[in-house]
C-alpha cells in the first residue's frame, strides 16, 4: 500500500518534510506491475530504519539544547575535572589523571544523551506521531531499530569529540590499534544499556521526576567512580561499592585499553553489566515502545 | 463608577498570585517532586563530601576545622540550584502549552504568574536549605555564630535561589524548550561549583585560572557563607565588609541583567 506520495519530490524510499512525515516504499523497476514488498519483509526493513535514523539525527541536530548537551557541556566537564582534581590524581596515582577523566565523560555524556533520546521518544508518543507510523506499512523493527542506530551513531560523535579534547591535553593510546578500536566501542555498549534502561524508565513515569531523578542518579554514578578518583581514595567502607559499579569497570577497561593494565576482568564485568541491564529491561522497553505506538 | 453586572468573583492581585502558587505547590507532594527535592540535597551532600573528604582534608587543614565545616556552604548552594532549575522546567511547559498567552488575555498582571513560580520555587529552596543543613549537621558542620548569623546565613541563600529561579524562569519562558532544561542546567552549576573555593583553596589551583577561581560569583557566595557560619576559634574569618561587598555586588549586578531581559521575554508575544 503507497501512503501520502508527495507529487514534488519525486521517488524515494522515504522522506521527511517540514514535520510531515510521508513514508514511501516501491520497488525501483516497476513496469506496469504493481509488485511491492510485504510491510515487514527484510527488504523494506533495511531503507526504512535508514531513513527514520537520519529523521532522529536531524532532530537532533537541529536541536541547540541537544548539541550542547552532547558536544559542548562533557568537554568543559573534562576541563574542570582535569583542573580541579588532575594534579592531585596524578601524584597519587603516578599516570595522568586523563586515563580516567576522558573515559568518564565519554559514558557520561553517553547517559546524558540517552536522556535526551528518551524524552524525544515521549514527546513523539505525545503527539501521535508513533501512532500514525503503526497504522503506516512500515516494518514494525525500523522503529526500535532505527532508535538504536541514532543512538549508536550520537555515542560514537560524543566520544570522538571528547577524545579529541583529550588528546589535546595529553591523553595517548599506547597499546596498538586494535586496544584503540576496543575502547570506543566500550562507550557505545554501556551506552546502549543506559539507553534501554532510561527509555524504560521514560516510558513509564512522568517527565519531570524522570529528568530529575536521571540527572541526580547520574550525578552520583560519576561522583562514586574510579574515573572521578582512584577506588583507594575513596573512604574504606564505601569502597566495594566503587568498585564493583558499572561505571567503574567501564573506566578500569578503557583505562586499561588506552594506558595499560588490567583489562579482561572490567571488560567482562562492563560486558556482564551491560547484559544485566539490557535482559532485564529490554522487554518492558519494548512492550512500552508497542504501547505508546498503539493507545 | 463600576459595572455590577460584570463583577463576578473579582480577585485580588494577591488572591490571584497565592492561587497561582498553590498549583505548583500542591501537586509537589505526590508527584514525587518534594521527594526529589530532599533527594537532591542527600545526593550532594553524598557525592561531594564522601569521595572528597579524605583527599581534600590534607588541602584544607589550615583554613578550616573540618572538611564538612569546609564544604557545606557549597553543598547548600548546589542544592538550592538545583531546586531553583526545576523552575525552568515549569516555565517552559507554561510556556509551550499556550497557558501564558491564556493568562495575558486575562485581567492578570503580567508578573503574577512568574512570581507565583518563583514562590513556588522559593519554598523549594527552603526545603532543599533546611535538608542540607540537617546533612551538613550529620557530617559535621556547625554554625558557630548567634542567630542573627544564622537567620543572614539562609536569607543569602534563599535570595540567590529566588534570583536564580528568576533567571532560570526566563530561559524556560523563552526557549519553550521543557526537556531541555534540566540536563542543561545542571552540568554548569556543577562546573561553577568545582571550579570555585567551594571544593577546595584557591591556591590548589593552577595559577593561570586562579583569578577566575577567586573572583567568579560561587567563590564569593561561598566565602560570604563561610563567614556567616563562622568556625571554631582559630579559623573563621569576622563578618567584615570586604567579604560581604562582592556577593551583594553580584547579588545586585544579576538582579540588574534580570529586570530588564525579564521585560523583554515577557513582553514577547508568545
Amino acid at each position: 500500500m503507497r501512503v501520502g506520495r508527495d507529487p514534488g519530490t519525486g521517488i524515494g524510499n522515504g522522506f521527511v518534510k517540514a514535520g510531515v512525515m510521508t513514508l514511501v516504499y516501491e520497488e525501483a523497476t516497476d513496469f506496469g506491475v504493481e509488485r511491492r514488498c510485504h510491510e515487514n519483509s527484510v527488504r523494506a526493513l533495511v531503507p526504512q530504519t535508514l531513513v527514520q535514523t537520519q529523521r532522529i539525527l536531524l532532530r537532533w541536530a537541529r536541536d541547540l539544547t541537544t548539541i550542547i548537551e552532547v558536544l559542548v557541556l562533557p568537554v568543559f566537564f573534562l576541563l574542570t575535572l582535569n583542573i580541579v582534581l588532575g594534579q592531585m590524581i596524578s601524584q597519587v596515582t603516578g599516570h595522568s589523571a586523563l586515563y580516567g577523566t576522558v573515559p568518564m565523560n565519554t559514558l557520561a555524556a553517553a547517559i546524558n544523551g540517552s536522556t535526551i533520546g528518551a524524552i524525544g521518544l515521549i514527546g513523539e508518543r505525545d503527539d501521535g506521531l508513533l501512532r500514525r507510523l503503526w497504522v503506516l506499512p512500515v516494518h514494525r523493527a525500523s522503529g526500535v531499530l532505527s532508535r538504536i542506530a541514532a543512538e549508536t551513531v550520537r555515542i560514537m560523535i560524543t566520544t570522538v569529540v571528547v577524545l579529541a579534547v583529550g588528546m589535546m591535553i595529553g591523553f595517548r593510546f599506547q597499546q596498538g590499534i586494535l586496544a584503540s578500536l576496543a575502547w570506543l566501542t566500550v562507550p557505545v555498549i554501556f551506552g546502549l544499556a543506559c539507553a534501554t534502561l532510561i527509555t524504560m524508565i521514560a516510558l513509564y513515569t512522568a517527565k519531570n521526576f524522570l529528568l530529575e531523578a536521571v540527572t541526580l542518579v547520574h550525578l552520583l554514578v560519576i561522583l562514586f567512580s574510579s574515573g572521578f578518583l582512584p577506588v583507594n581514595q575513596f573512604p574504606t567502607w564505601i569502597q566495594p561499592v566503587v568498585a564493583h559499579q558499572p561505571m567503574t569497570y567501564a573506566v578500569d577497561a578503557m583505562r586499561g585499553l588506552s594506558l595499560g593494565g588490567p583489562v579482561r576482568w572490567p571488560l567482562i564485568a562492563t560486558l556482564l553489566w551491560a547484559a544485566g541491564v539490557t535482559a532485564v529491561c529490554i522487554v518492558p522497553t519494548l512492550l512500552g515502545y508497542r504501547r505508546a505506538g498503539t493507545h | 463608577m463600576r459595572a455590577t453586572s460584570t463583577a463576578g468573583p473579582h480577585l485580588s492581585t494577591r488572591a490571584q498570585w497565592w492561587v497561582l502558587t498553590t498549583r505548583f505547590i500542591a501537586p509537589t507532594l505526590q508527584n514525587g517532586e518534594l521527594a526529589l527535592t530532599i533527594a537532591s540535597s542527600v545526593v550532594f551532600t553524598a557525592g561531594f563530601y564522601i569521595p572528597l573528604h579524605q583527599i581534600m582534608r590534607t588541602a584544607t587543614l589550615g583554613v578550616a576545622s573540618s572538611y564538612a565545616q569546609y564544604l557545606m556552604p557549597l553543598i547548600g548552594l548546589e542544592a538550592i540550584t538545583f531546586a531553583a532549575i526545576s523552575t525552568a522546567f515549569r516555565a517552559a511547559t507554561d510556556s509551550v502549552q499556550g497557558l501564558n498567552r491564556r493568562f495575558r488575555s486575562m485581567p492578570i498582571a503580567p508578573l503574577t504568574p512568574v512570581t507565583a513560580r518563583i514562590t513556588a520555587a522559593v519554598y523549594r529552596c527552603l526545603v532543599s536549605l533546611t535538608v542540607a543543613v540537617i546533612c551538613g549537621y550529620v557530617i559535621g558542620f556547625r554554625f558557630h555564630r548567634s542567630a542573627v548569623y544564622i537567620v543572614a546565613f539562609c536569607v543569602l541563600v534563599i535570595v540567590i535561589g529566588a534570583l536564580l529561579s528568576f533567571g532560570a524562569d526566563l530561559i524556560g519562558t523563552a526557549t519553550r524548550n521543557p526537556e531541555a532544561m534540566t540536563p542543561l542546567l545542571i552540568l554548569p552549576p556543577l562546573i561553577f561549583g568545582l571550579l570555585s573555593v567551594g571544593v577546595q583553596p584557591v591556591e590548589q589551583f593552577p595559577h593561570w585560572i586562579q583569578p577566575i577561581v577567586r573572583n567568579q560569583p560561587i567563590s564569593q557566595f561561598v566565602d560570604t557563607m563561610r563567614a556567616l557560619a563562622g568556625d571554631s576559634t582559630p579559623f573563621g574569618g569576622p563578618v567584615t565588609w570586604s567579604v560581604v561587598a562582592p556577593t551583594l555586588a553580584w547579588l545586585c549586578g544579576l538582579a540588574a541583567i534580570l529586570a530588564p531581559a525579564s521585560a523583554m521575554v515577557l513582553s514577547r508575544r508568545a
